[in-house]
């Protein structure tokens, strides 16, 4: 028992010198967390003040002054950087773009080639305002990284207004394993219309499915009108999701000429695919899908049904008048709950 | 004394040395990985901005699903901040499970909430829905007014019925959420879209703190003893125990009262179990299981920044109830699923995970009772070796304090921290008081339902609810 009398002696002492410590050592950073705080944000008020002044001033220099007096402040100084590149651009920008090459450019360069992940993450966050074409093999590099990175540095390219940002970016997209495709999903959506003719192209190679899934979703999301057609060309794909995808896209771009495609797609084998037409019809507004959405009220699916009711009350008046039809048949009560369920919608929400 | 039972009982009392000397050094590796994971953590989402999450069309809508039973002291503050929350698109399901005080009617007057007739999917069963209401001022708000039955985890389900977004979030009717709360705890969805099944934030405790209009949280200690050390209990599970399950790729328990979830994932687990005492682990364990078996590679994270504020219970008795139903659950989990426990086809969470908690966490304060019983044994046949006892007893002590403290650093690296000096010093008084009363309490309550769930005694058991302070 002695033995272990003097361990749990031993024992306490060091867990009370520990714990003290631990202690004091909260006390001691708590003031120096608050003293850095204090710090940074007066010299963020600072930075912030003569940011300002020269935004209005012709020509950089004030700029470039700016960037000598506070280069030895870099966490500050990204941190107002990034936060005015959001809202400002052309020569304003160029002023930002000024200050972030004679302060920060060589330090963001060390990040970006870092081992250490945390640095290329800081790195990844400045690529969208302030990338240079001779950064572009790093750049792609970081859409191989950990998921936080690979998003981060998606995001910040497809924000750049580089025009050498697209083609990176659909290049890491068709070499990139499929698992992370996802992951660029955000980086497309930010491109906007810049992503077309990457998509075009895209489209055109033969992709694993869930990457032309993922294009297809795309086109729809942003939208981009001038590529229906490219998508409606997969409307017979052999793929269910790929179809399926088909007809959505094709309602989020409701072009009156896509009706044909909507209509095949409303009568696919796929009651998924079928459900997602009609209720791209439904958008589509158009007068022609009255009959087939009226239909679909009578599917043995419920999802179809569902979207049948969906787009005949998106279809106005007219879209009222087919739900009341069949409200008051008799021969499917399905269909005829269905009905009336859109017609109680609609009068709830002032429509009726 | 027979000398027999004598060496059974001194060589028990070293395994229960042994056992405490492994459980405090297997929490101290926890307190280790969580402060990396907090630190790491706080380093990369350093210049994250939550308006690139707002405006990226990848963000999932989500579900809010507020189960309410007699919540009428905080549902119509708890749904004002939900409305309010920072997020593009989300609706908020709030499911009345047949409350017997003015709940229903709390919300129907303060939100002008009308019913409708609303087509739903009954996917999942659940006790008869008797009315939905939604209204034209909040259109995304939904009221569904159901029969009371089968507890949380019936509401929920009927509320995941109602649901129409891909993502779900399932939080208390006594909760509030950070602001941005929903865009910090969607990004790992946002990154790994395929693979992240379920993201749990953190809880704090809202008791003494005040709440600003526009649901800003001011920190504030709560004067009751029993809410301060729950405070810093909830930093040890948060902060230490679910950041280092996270860390270790292990997380079994994503907590109810605030939880993100892919809908498609529940719904293809069966939704929440009516028969699970801890319905929140229970889905957790399901959706592992489920993606272990079918070889879906999954991934269920913990964040450490998004906060759900909720509050603890200011009576012993009320704490008893509450922690005796964790404790059930987490047996019945076991009972439900230990064919899981040490087996190697689920991977870290059956080698890892569930051990764990089997050990530490389920077996801990039984092995706690029986120690102080039989510290009483050997009282009764003078057998104890009072300076070594006092020894181990101050040790104890100052093994506990350590880890609170170590908790109390934990939350000091974190986001959101008790702003005043004094606070920390009130905490660190805490975190010794602690160990004298409040640990042996918990220890005798967890181990008492033990034998409840053992006897069939399961009821969920009324909670006191006090409605948040308002500045």
């Amino acid at each position: 028992m002695k033995l272990y009398s003097s361990l749990v002696l031993v024992s306490f002492l060091g867990l009370a010198a520990i714990t003290v410590g631990l202690f004091l050592t909260i006390i001691v950073r708590r003031a120096i967390v608050q003293y850095r705080e204090r710090e940074f944000a007066s010299r963020y008020r600072e930075i912030e003040v003569e940011l300002l002044k020269l935004l209005g001033e012709p020509g950089v220099d004030g700029a470039l002054a700016l960037a000598d007096r506070y280069a030895k402040f870099p966490h500050v100084l990204t941190d107002v950087l990034l936060n005015y590149a959001r809202s400002l651009w052309g020569g304003e920008r160029a002023k930002l773009s000024a200050i972030f090459d004679r302060a920060l450019r060589p330090r963001f360069r060390s990040d970006l080639s870092s081992r250490r992940i945390v640095r290329r993450l800081r790195a990844a966050r400045l690529i969208g305002f302030f990338v240079d074409q001779a950064d572009a093999a790093v750049i792609q590099g970081l859409l191989r990284d950990p998921p936080i990175v690979r998003l981060a540095a998606a995001n910040a390219i497809a924000h750049s207004p580089s025009t050498e940002a697209v083609p990176i970016i659909f290049r890491a997209f068709e070499t990139d394993d499929v698992t992370n495709a996802h992951a660029y999903k955000n980086a497309f959506f930010s491109l906007q219309l810049r992503a077309e003719n990457g998509i075009r192209e895209a489209l055109r190679k033969p992709l694993d499915l869930e990457k032309l899934e993922i294009l297809i979703e795309i086109v729809g999301a942003i939208p981009i009108i001038a590529l229906a057609e490219d998508v409606a060309a997969f409307a017979g794909h052999p793929d269910k999701e790929i179809r399926l995808r088909v007809a959505r896209t094709l309602g989020s771009l409701r072009l009156p000429d896509m009706l044909p495609a909507l209509l095949r797609l409303a009568r696919d084998e796929a009651w998924e695919v079928v459900a997602q037409a009609v209720k791209s019809l439904g958008r589509l507004g158009s007068p022609e899908a009255l009959d087939v959405l009226t239909q679909a009220l009578f599917s043995r699916q419920w999802h179809v049904r569902y979207n049948a009711r969906e787009g005949l009350l998106n279809m106005g008046e007219a879209g009222i008048a087919r739900l009341d039809q069949v409200a008051r048949q008799t021969l499917d009560r399905y269909a005829a709950d269905m009905a009336a369920m859109g017609l109680a919608d609609a009068a709830s929400k002032g429509g009726a | 004394m027979k000398p027999g039972l004598l060496v059974l009982l001194n060589i028990f009392t070293q395994g229960i040395l042994v056992y405490f000397l492994l459980i405090n050094v297997v929490y101290m590796l926890f307190v280790v990985l969580s402060a990396f994971g907090i630190l790491r953590h706080f380093r990369w989402t350093r210049f994250l901005q939550t308006q690139e999450i707002f405006s990226s069309p990848m963000s999932k809508p989500i579900s809010i699903i507020v189960p309410a039973f007699n919540e009428e002291s905080g549902i119509v503050e708890s749904v004002h901040s939900l409305l309010s929350l920072e997020y593009p698109q989300f609706e908020v399901i709030v499911v009345n499970d047949g409350s017997t005080d003015t709940t229903l009617a709390q919300l129907v007057e303060t939100f002008s909430l009308k019913p409708v007739r609303r087509i739903y999917r009954k996917v999942l069963e659940c006790k008869p829905i008797r009315g939905i209401y939604t209204s034209s001022e909040y259109p995304s708000l939904v009221l569904v007014d159901k029969v009371n039955g089968h507890g949380k985890a019936d509401a929920l389900n009927a509320g995941l019925n109602i649901a129409r977004y891909p993502l779900f979030c399932a939080i208390d009717g006594d909760s509030l959420l950070d602001r941005d709360s929903l865009l910090r705890v969607v990004r790992p969805f946002l990154e790994d879209p395929e693979r992240v099944m379920a993201v749990g934030g953190v809880i704090r405790l809202s008791n003494g703190c005040l709440i600003r209009p526009g649901q800003t949280v001011i920190l504030r200690l709560p004067k009751n003893n029993l809410a301060r050390f729950q405070i810093l209990e909830y930093f040890r599970a948060f902060l230490g125990g679910r950041m280092g399950m996270s860390m270790l790729r292990s997380m079994i328990i994503v907590s109810g009262a605030f939880g993100i979830f892919r809908k498609d994932i529940a719904l293809a687990c069966g939704g929440y179990n009516p028969k699970a005492i801890g319905e929140d682990l229970d889905l957790v364990v399901r959706i592992r299981r489920h993606c272990y078996r079918k070889k879906i590679p999954h991934r269920i994270v913990f964040v450490p920044d998004p906060i759900c504020w909720t509050q603890a219970p200011e009576r012993w008795r009320v704490l008893a109830r509450q922690r005796g139903r964790w404790q059930r659950g987490l047996l019945q989990t076991f009972h439900f699923y230990g064919r899981m426990v040490f087996n190697p086809r689920y991977g870290r969470v059956g080698m890892l995970a569930l051990p764990f908690y089997l050990i530490f966490e389920l077996l801990g304060p039984i092995i706690e009772i029986l120690g102080y019983l039989t510290f009483v044994l050997l009282i009764f046949w003078h057998k104890v070796d009072y300076p070594f006892a006092f020894l181990f007893f101050i040790v104890s002590v100052v093994l506990g304090t350590l880890l609170s403290i170590s908790s109390i650093f934990l939350e000091e690296l974190s986001s959101k921290r008790y702003p005043r000096f004094r606070d920390i010093f009130i905490l660190g008084a805490y975190s010794i008081l602690e160990n004298l009363y409040y640990r042996q309490f918990l220890s005798l309550v967890r181990a008492k339902a033990f034998l409840d769930y053992v006897r069939g005694r399961n009821v969920w058991g009324a909670m006191e609810k006090k409605g948040f302070e308002r500045t």
